[in-house]
């Protein structure tokens, strides 16, 4: 301590930043750290980015880099999770994991994806509490390909069902795991208790909430956010500026205002302070944490707050690594400190892993830390080692022209005067020991603390209960519930009695079991009239469980497609292709809740039958039956006295399908529907009438071989 | 077919100059020196802004482990912090006295404790009790954490360290000022490493021990799973060590540990940034050449012998499922190393990848799957593994079933050429991307260096993998993805999500 001491001895600190960068360098082979003289850090000063503002309010930062030959590009939008309804939490998974994947009107997000890995290019779009974003990474020659597809994606995303649906299963699957790892758990939880679980930043999604959120959501979402004044774009890489600026000009100047965006909520409804308690037994530490709100960017005390936090937890030379980690052995990991963020209040967080046998050992250590904070005072050592340590690294804040480029942008989204940057050093170097102490008083409250732990507490040394009322945490994931407003796009559970009995009385209505099992094949024939002009003839033959061949016999031609678990081909006029491997998927999935499958089906584990309440349907109060059918879903709705089936319904890739059953008749000794209507997302699509159905017909031995040649 | 020849041959020409430019380009500002003790350093300069980073690479790591002494490759990287004689000492002589006092203690505690035969409890706590009040005497003299406030308060940002199965890696960034600053720390720290706090500092590993491993399900998985995939192969070691081995060993241990290991020969810098050269070389050769020099260490000489019998370990959890299998697999030296990187890109890399497109995208059975090379490490034969995070509602058998049907497609069909060509493609553009930051670089030129004898087979891989074939890819395939080649580890939840699949067509 003391050779260090004597580098900077006797320097004043508004003078340590300009006269560290002196000295020469020693001939001699140093010994020790204080023979050591650091020449003076070259002068240099990072590229600006260029800022154009288009009269559309759009903000674009172009910002030339030519070591590779590389593009990159984004879109930031303003709007995020913050700006979600309370009965859509989680709206911004599901919204940014299907607006890329979802493609755009002229595409298909499997078609971008060919499209652009072929190329090494990336456009990908994300989303978070405050804003969305679209980027864009190419090798140079591949921009003029790739741009009018970052600008489609921004513009014009068709958020396809089903990569909805996908966006979905990602968001149910972090559900499912989220009480994996302790860590984690901590990490939710304190954030709850900081801002209060209702709160924009710290509400969470659950099964029910994602299951709620449909497309319209989505688009609504997009048609809200998404305008050239709640945009910046920046470019970085080996461009002409002149030239990128006038293709984002072309692209984006005709592009209409929009609404803004409304001011973000910055109301924080802490726990009450006291002890809070998640069991945990899968694990051998317990995870503690210690919070309550913290404060905004824009906060006068904001540079004393980062010396104090460098001072209590700052890399391995802040108080809590050298006390609770060096001279303790209690933990591998520790930190803390007053959080900032730039627009809404930060959190005050202390936190620590350590062995369960340590538990209480640690956090009276680490209660300890946090009352020194407020008590002892900075030392002069402390806030030499403190600003020293930043005011030398500032220099990494803006070594690279993409740091560069991300400040101005951050700047622009908060409205930060844009020198922020060039003044933090001097801002910083203004603060004082006396600063330092006044703001740990003023900031940190030790008696407005919640503590919470995450553990195992049969290991641990003592009883939680020793440190007064424990409140218990149920971090139980909640089961998917009925909630309002929703659709189809959550199945059931599981089946109850009445659900079973309900479907057994539609599979009595359609025919007797053992007609229902000796069922092999169907052929029907039947007429679809689309709305339009165009009438189709369908003979559509059926191997249960999976196989289908369908013939489509139109005024001017005719396409046959067939899927299979093993193939799935179209044969039309222009040859023979392969159906995408996504598109037989859909139809294999989609087959399982054709209403023979389903009968067929009624007794295997993978269909669940779940009786829902009840609808009325013309004159009858028709029972729901929310069917699971290995994995998609539907909804039938029975006329409860016949067992008839009057209407089903359920989301597609297209949208809300529901189809109505006018009319049913006997065909081959099955009662099976004759006239139905089919609505799309309740427009009528179509009008269906079957002519004739034979029941397990002979099948030419080619009916599901992919033809050769051709 | 003429035509399309010609312009295949002179697609491959450019493709092969560009490259080639730009390990030219790359070599311009790049040079290497071995100095006299053995030490390999390589310095490549990129002057946009005054900072540099490096990396220092030690050809050691969890592999130069035997049974007793698990961790304590790990364990030395953690003390490669604690300063040497002359940083992190009030007094060294008296230091140097009192920690050799903690050693005697030490040891006569640990043999008495450990004597599974006559055992005296009351003699034990004495002992004890006599190494505890050594290590209070010996803490005395410990300037805490001197060595990294050192960097903090120079402006490094970074500071930390990892140790692998094939390699222990130090590293931070600077102010390019305080070049002569971190070869006197980088070089001291490897000079004359004083083990003070040791016992201290094992606990803290044990804890982290308990963060990364034992509170972790997936931690808890891979611990397993590679326990079973090598039956002789250290590679079969946690690198964090067994519970026991880190409760046992000694900073004696430690200091063996790194004479063995820790010679000039056996070290690789890697150094980029705002560094001139010719000013840089004799600051090197003035601290890094106070290394004494000193034989390399043995190779080592177990082989993990041929596996002929599939082994499965399965891990009844509250957590959800995870699926995890591996195949054995050559050296990263071996010839073949190329096919299995395109293998690995084919099955992994991005929304076009075979086990996205099954797994995540159609059956929507995993949230995320997805085959990767090199496990645990690259530089002795390893694994081929492949993994899969179930959706709610689906199981590891599901997956694994999955998972077969696409390797077996590998086996039988022929890559598509324009799959191969998009692989390729990416292949070369993620080098390109490689080459924009400094620490990244550093850590990429060290690896490479030390793994494969020279830095330049970053480039050179690439050219490698631009030669792979479809016939490569089926026969590497029918060479490794062999049942009886098999190691599986699996999660099954005893508390399986009842969530909704969220497939609603």
């Amino acid at each position: 301590m003391k050779t260090i001491r004597w580098i900077f001895g006797g320097l004043k600190p508004a003078a340590t930043f300009v006269l560290l960068l002196f000295a020469s360098s020693a001939f001699a082979q140093a010994t020790s750290v204080a023979e050591i003289k650091a020449p003076p850090l070259r002068k240099f000063s990072m590229p600006q980015p260029k800022r154009v503002q288009l009269a559309n309010g759009m903000v674009i930062f172009l910002q030339e880099d030519h070591e590779l030959p590389l593009i990159r590009a984004a879109a930031l939008i303003r709007g995020g999770e913050r700006n979600a309804s309370a009965d859509r939490i989680g709206l911004l998974s599901i919204y940014a994991g299907s607006w890329r994947t979802g493609g755009t009107a002229s595409k298909t997000g499997d078609e971008l994806d060919q499209f652009l890995e072929a190329r090494a290019a990336r456009v990908e779009t994300g989303g978070g509490v405050e804003s969305t974003n679209v980027s864009l990474d190419v090798l140079k020659g591949d921009f003029d390909a790739v741009f009018p597809i970052w600008a489609d994606v921004l513009r014009n995303p068709a958020f396809r069902q089903d990569k909805i649906d996908l966006a979905k299963t990602q968001a149910n699957t972090a559900i499912s795991r989220r009480n994996d790892e302790p860590g984690g758990i901590l990490a939710r939880e304190l954030v709850k208790l900081g801002y209060g679980p209702g709160s924009p930043y710290a509400r969470q999604a659950e099964y029910a909430t994602i299951n709620s959120i449909t497309r319209d959501d989505l688009v609504a979402f997009h048609k809200r956010f998404v305008h050239p004044n709640n945009i910046i774009v920046s470019v970085i890489g080996d461009f002409d500026s002149a030239k990128v600026e006038k293709k984002l000009r072309d692209a984006f100047s005709k592009w209409p205002r929009g609404q803004q965006v409304p001011p973000p909520v910055t109301d924080v409804t802490p726990a009450r302070p006291g002890v809070y308690f998640v069991a945990k037994e899968d694990v051998t530490q317990a995870n503690i944490g210690f919070v309550h709100p913290g404060v905004t960017r824009d906060n006068p005390d904001y540079y004393a707050l980062v010396v104090m936090n460098e001072v209590f937890s700052g890399g391995f030379s802040g108080r809590l690594m050298q006390r609770l980690r060096s001279e303790r052995g209690l933990t591998y990991g520790v930190g803390g400190g007053v959080g900032a963020n730039w627009d809404y209040p930060g959190l005050f967080r202390a936190q620590m892993s350590t062995k369960s046998s340590t538990t209480l050992e640690s956090i009276d250590a680490l209660r300890g830390e946090i009352n020194k904070l407020t008590k002892d005072p900075v030392t002069a050592a402390e806030l030499s080692l403190a600003k020293e340590s930043i005011l030398n690294a500032f220099v990494f804040t803006m070594d690279t022209r993409a740091k560069a480029l991300g400040q101005q942008v951050q700047l622009e989204f908060y409205g930060f005067p844009s020198d922020y940057w060039q003044k933090y050093p001097s801002n910083l170097e203004k603060v004082t020991a006396a600063d330092a102490e006044r703001v740990a008083k003023k900031y940190v409250h030790p008696g407005q603390l919640a503590l919470l732990v995450v553990g195992n507490e049969k290991d641990f040394e003592k009883p939680l209960a020793t440190l007064g009322n424990v409140q218990s945490i149920d971090i139980t994931i909640p089961e998917p519930g009925a909630v309002p407003g929703a659709t189809q796009s959550a199945p059931p559970v599981g089946s109850n009695a009445e659900g079973a009995a309900l479907a057994k009385k539609v599979a009595a209505f359609v025919g007797n079991v053992a007609q229902l099992t000796s069922l092999k094949r169907t052929a029907s024939m039947s007429m679809v009239t689309p709305q339009g002009p165009m009438e189709m003839e369908i003979i559509a033959l059926m191997q249960y469980p999976q196989s289908q061949r369908v013939e489509m016999k139109m005024p001017t031609m005719q396409v046959t497609r067939v899927t299979t678990p093993e193939a799935g081909f179209m044969i039309t006029p222009m040859g023979t292709q392969d159906i995408p491997s996504s598109q037989r998927a859909a139809t294999m999935a989609e087959l399982k809740t054709d209403l023979l499958v389903v009968l067929k089906n009624i007794d295997n584990p993978k269909y669940t039958f779940a009786a829902a309440g009840t609808e009325k349907i013309g004159e009858v109060s028709a029972a729901v039956i929310e069917i699971g059918a290995d994995g998609p879903a539907v909804k039938w709705f029975v006329d409860p006295a016949t067992g008839r089936l009057l209407r089903t319904s359920q989301s597609s890739p297209q949208g809300e399908m529901v189809t109505e059953y006018t009319e049913w008749k006997n065909f081959g000794g099955l009662n099976l529907p004759a006239t139905a209507v089919v609505l799309r997302n309740g427009e009528k699509a179509a009008e269906m009438a079957v002519s004739a159905v034979e029941v397990n017909p002979g099948v030419p031995e080619d009916a599901f071989v992919k033809p050769a040649g051709k | 077919m003429k035509p399309a020849v010609r312009i295949t041959v002179l697609l491959t020409l450019l493709a092969a100059s560009l490259s080639a430019q730009d390990l030219a380009s790359f070599e311009k500002r790049t040079s290497m020196r071995t100095l006299d003790n053995g030490l390999t350093v390589i310095i490549t300069e990129r002057h946009d802004a005054p900072v540099f980073s490096y990396a220092t690479f030690v050809n050691s790591g969890s592999a130069q482990e035997v049974p007793g002494i698990t961790g304590l490759a790990h364990m030395f990287e953690h003390m490669a912090f604690k300063g040497s004689d002359r940083l992190g000492t009030k007094d060294w002589e008296a230091e140097k006295k009192a920690l050799q006092k903690v050693e005697e203690t030490y040891a006569a505690y640990d043999r008495a404790r450990r004597d599974m035969t006559q055992r005296d409890d009351a003699k034990v706590a004495q002992l004890e009790k006599a190494w505890r009040d050594a290590m209070d005497a010996a803490d005395k003299f410990v300037v805490n954490d001197e060595f990294s406030q050192i960097i903090d308060r120079a402006g490094g940002v970074g500071l930390n360290a990892f140790t692998a199965s094939d390699v222990t890696g130090y590293f931070f960034s600077a102010p390019s000022n305080r070049f002569e600053l971190w070869a006197f720390l980088e070089s001291e720290r490897f000079r004359h490493p004083v083990f003070r706090q040791f016992y201290k500092e094992r606990d803290v590993v044990m804890e982290e021990r308990r963060m990364r491993t034992e509170s972790s399900p997936i931690g808890r998985l891979v611990e397993q799973f590679l326990a079973t995939a090598f039956i002789a192969h250290p590679y079969g070691f946690p690198t964090v060590g067994w519970p026991s081995d880190l409760q046992t060993f000694s900073a004696t241990d430690a200091d063996a540990f790194f004479r063995k290991y820790y010679v000039p020969a056996n070290i690789v810098i890697a150094i980029v940034g705002d560094v001139n050269p010719a000013e840089a070389w004799p600051v090197i050769e003035k601290y890094f050449g106070r290394l004494p020099k000193a034989p390399e260490p043995e190779a080592l000489r177990t082989v993990e012998p041929p596996q002929n019998a599939e082994r499965t370990v399965i891990l009844r959890e509250t957590a959800q499922p995870i699926y995890l299998e591996g195949y054995h697999r050559p050296a990263v030296t071996h010839p073949d190393n190329a096919t299995y990187d395109v293998i690995s890109m084919l099955m992994s890399s991005g929304r076009t990848s075979r086990l996205y497109k099954s797994l995540v995208r159609d059956k929507k059975i995993a949230a995320v799957a997805q085959g990767f090379n090199g496990f645990p490490g690259e530089k002795y034969p390893n694994l081929f593994a492949f993994f899969g995070v179930t959706t709610p509602g689906h199981t590891p058998d599901e997956v694994a079933a999955a998972i077969a049907e696409e390797i077996e497609k590998l086996k039988t069909q022929d890559v598509p050429t324009d799959e191969l060509q998009s692989v390729k493609t990416r292949v070369k553009a993620g080098l390109v991307r490689q080459l924009d930051s400094n620490s990244g670089l550093a850590l990429q030129i060290a690896s490479y260096q030390t793994i494969h004898g020279d830095w330049r087979e970053l480039f050179r891989e690439v050219e490698r993998i631009d030669k792979v074939t479809a016939a490569d890819v089926r026969r590497v395939a029918n060479e490794t993805f062999l049942p009886s080649k098999r190691t599986v580890a699996k999660i099954e939840s005893t508390k399986t999500a009842s969530a909704p699949k969220g497939e609603s067509k």
